[in-house]
């Protein structure tokens, strides 16, 4: 081990004290704090030999000492936007920049703001949700985040609310050797609807440790979306915790494309009868780079259904690991769970391995998963040639073809279409050529 | 147009074609008839660029230049096509789409501006009656799903759209219902013209009923064993291919 190791453990000790001690907060949330970072502390830095991170190598993260950021100030420009009407929060280094924020008007009772803010002006809608869904207790980096978040997206919308623009979320990192510890809260109460954008970008070398938490009550609707385009040299190690009641709908399309290193852990609870949840992941990783989801859905009650579609676009020496669980707890009878994992490899150097897991305890249920790697079909990219499309552009429209059919699940047009036009810039694909 | 001298093919280190010379000039209609295995598809195959296959010996010339040294896509550029006896499925690119981008590939390698859509669209409408085919099929994906007949259609149809100056129909008759055979028959009559030059490769004797030969070809063990006008095709169909019949099958063997 290298002399840097133990500063992920001992050292950080005097970090998270000095950093409570600046804080003037609730003690009801310095408490959160006190008991996440022993939780911490005593889960540890993960290493290999634990299952669930047996296949994410850490080594790289472990030489570097990572600090506190600055305040940094960012370009307008250098964020991302979407088209359209939307309630915007922007975070710089996990702390609220008002300036480059944007709020409309909002139905009575509804909230979208700081969460450092709202924990002087709303703490009453903010405990009953924050750290309180279940999930990810065993998970390192959620526990890192509730110790060390600075602050953050608070989302609130009460019963029947709609809020129809879409909620565009930025947050930005930047620094060299900084960690970041960015959080998002989101309650929707019974039948409320969201649509959200959830967008992390940076520059430089960072860690960004994000924490997502998603309570959905009584016939609720979210439509979650999480583009995850960090800086090359990042690393990403999120966390995603769902919790919906009776009814309530979840569609979650999460893209990875950014990052040396990304990881999202997503712990989705389906807590009441008849809940509904869509699970929608696409990773586009090439050179060194490395992309991660390890996903469990948790069918508690009846006639829940569950999808997870999870793609893999790998070239040069780029990896990917789909690690997915569907647990059916012994009473969730008439479940429908499925999984896929599909996973094109575009060199021999690429790599992407799928870990599909069932524990099925209840016997009436209909589950099912499958995985497929391989490489693109020579037969297809001969079939485009022979029409005199050349080896490159052919190419490039099958992996798209593979990778827009996630896409095409994106309901949120401006997004969508933004995100297609990256994906083709990003497969050199000139769309002109054939539209 | 086509010119083929002494064509040896190996597949595998087997040799699949023997010596094949073959010249059809532009307008003519040319069929090759043989029995499984005797190297009909590895004939289509050589001539529009696929992998796999090796050219010990010979060559083919397309209008005097040399096709062996063309990539797939050139030579579908320079005007030939090859009528897939597997049509392949491409899920998540639209017929349309797919078909607007080898047009424009065409008349990219021609100097060309890419095709204007309005045009495009009355060409393809026009094209897609040629072969009965419904608007749907344009904006689902390549292939996939198709029916067998729907499939060759497709193919016929994006011969149609593409014009091309040779091309070669392998099996297009197979798996095909009397019905759709006519319809793809009469999607290949409406486009042969004095310039255009077809290879029509097939088992049976029934499409040629439909699409009607000028020369006719037997191929037999990897070696054309007779050729004669369409006449020969009946003779066939009356007497089979037992009079040629020497190891059947060795090319099938071989390629799968």
């Amino acid at each position: 081990m290298t002399a840097a190791a133990p500063l992920f453990s001992e050292s950080y000790r005097p970090a998270f004290a000095e950093f409570v001690a600046n804080r003037r907060e609730p003690d009801a949330i310095a408490r959160l704090r006190r008991e996440a970072f022993d939780r911490f502390q005593t889960l540890g830095w993960p290493t290999r030999q634990q299952e669930a991170w047996r296949l994410t190598d850490l080594s790289a993260l472990q030489t570097i000492a990572w600090r506190q950021p600055a305040d940094a100030l960012v370009e307008a420009g250098a964020l991302p936007t979407l088209e359209g009407p939307t309630h915007r929060l922007v975070f710089v280094n996990g702390r609220f920049a008002p300036g480059l924020s944007r709020l409309p008007k909002l139905p009575d009772g509804a909230l979208i703001t700081s969460l450092g803010q709202a924990l002087t002006t709303h703490l009453e809608r903010i405990e009953p949700y924050l750290d309180r869904l279940p999930g990810l207790e065993r998970h390192p980096f959620a526990a890192l985040n509730t110790a060390f978040w600075e602050d953050g997206a608070f989302v609130y919308l009460p019963c029947g609310t709609v809020v129809e623009e879409p909620i565009h979320l930025v947050f930005y990192a930047a620094g060299s050797d900084v960690t970041v510890h960015p959080r998002l809260l989101l309650a929707l109460e019974g039948n409320a609807q969201a649509t959200v954008v959830v967008e992390y970008r940076g520059q430089g070398r960072y860690l960004n440790v994000p924490l997502a938490e998603l309570a959905l009550g009584t016939g609720a609707v979210l439509h979650y979306h999480q583009i995850q385009e960090e800086a090359p040299q990042a690393f990403h190690l999120g966390a995603i915790r769902v919790r919906q009641a009776r009814d309530s709908v979840a569609n979650l399309h999460l893209l990875s494309l950014g990052g040396q290193l990304a990881r999202a852990d997503l712990d989705v609870l389906l807590d009441g009868e008849d809940a509904q949840c869509a699970l929608n992941g696409l990773t586009l990783a090439r050179d060194q780079q490395y992309g991660d989801y390890h996903v469990r859905v948790e069918h508690a009650q009846p006639h829940g259904a569950s999808e997870q579609r999870f793609k893999s676009v790998l070239d040069g020496k780029a990896r990917s690991v789909f690690d997915g669980m569907i647990h059916v707890r012994p009473g969730a009878q008439k479940t429908d769970a499925r999984q896929t994992s599909r996973n094109l490899l575009l060199s021999k150097q690429a790599q992407a391995q799928a870990n599909p897991r069932l524990e099925i305890l209840a016997d009436d249920v209909k589950c099912g998963h499958g995985s497929t790697t391989g490489f693109l079909d020579p037969d297809a990219e001969f079939y485009l040639r022979a029409r005199g499309i050349p080896a490159t552009q052919a190419r490039a429209l099958l992996v798209h073809a593979f990778a827009n059919d996630n896409l095409n699940q994106i309901r949120l047009t401006p997004l969508r279409e933004r995100l297609a036009r990256l994906l083709a810039a990003r497969l050199a694909l000139d769309l002109a050529e054939g539209k | 147009m086509l010119e083929i001298r002494n064509l040896h093919v190996t597949v595998e280190d087997r040799e699949i074609l023997k010596g094949i010379d073959l010249t059809i000039r532009p307008g003519e209609t040319h069929a090759i008839m043989g029995p499984n295995g005797s190297g009909k598809s590895t004939l289509a195959n050589v001539i529009a660029g696929r992998d796999g296959y090796t050219v010990t010996e010979g060559e083919i010339r397309f209008d005097g230049k040399n096709l062996l040294e063309m990539d797939p896509e050139t030579r579908a550029c320079e005007g030939l096509f090859l009528a897939f006896q597997y049509p392949v499925e491409i899920p998540g690119v639209a017929n349309l789409y797919f078909l607007k981008a080898a047009v424009n590939a065409v008349r990219k390698y021609r100097g060309e501006p890419p095709v204007d859509a309005m045009d495009f669209w009355d060409l393809v409408h026009e094209r897609m009656e040629l072969v009965k085919m419904d608007e749907s099929m344009l904006k689902r994906s390549v292939n996939e799903g198709f029916s067998g007949g729907e499939k060759k259609r497709n193919e016929v149809f994006q011969m149609a759209v593409l014009q091309p100056r040779f091309a070669v129909l392998d099996e297009t008759d197979s798996g095909l219902d009397i019905d759709a055979l006519k319809v793809v028959a009469d999607g290949v009559n409406a486009l042969r013209n004095p310039e255009r030059g077809f290879l029509v490769i097939t088992h049976y004797q029934r499409l040629l009923d439909y699409i009607v030969p000028d020369h006719v070809h037997v191929l037999v063990n990897g070696k054309i064993a007779r050729s004669g006008g369409k006449e020969l095709a009946l003779e066939l169909e009356a007497q089979g291919y037992a009079l040629y019949n020497e190891e059947p099958g060795r090319a099938r063997r071989a390629a799968a």
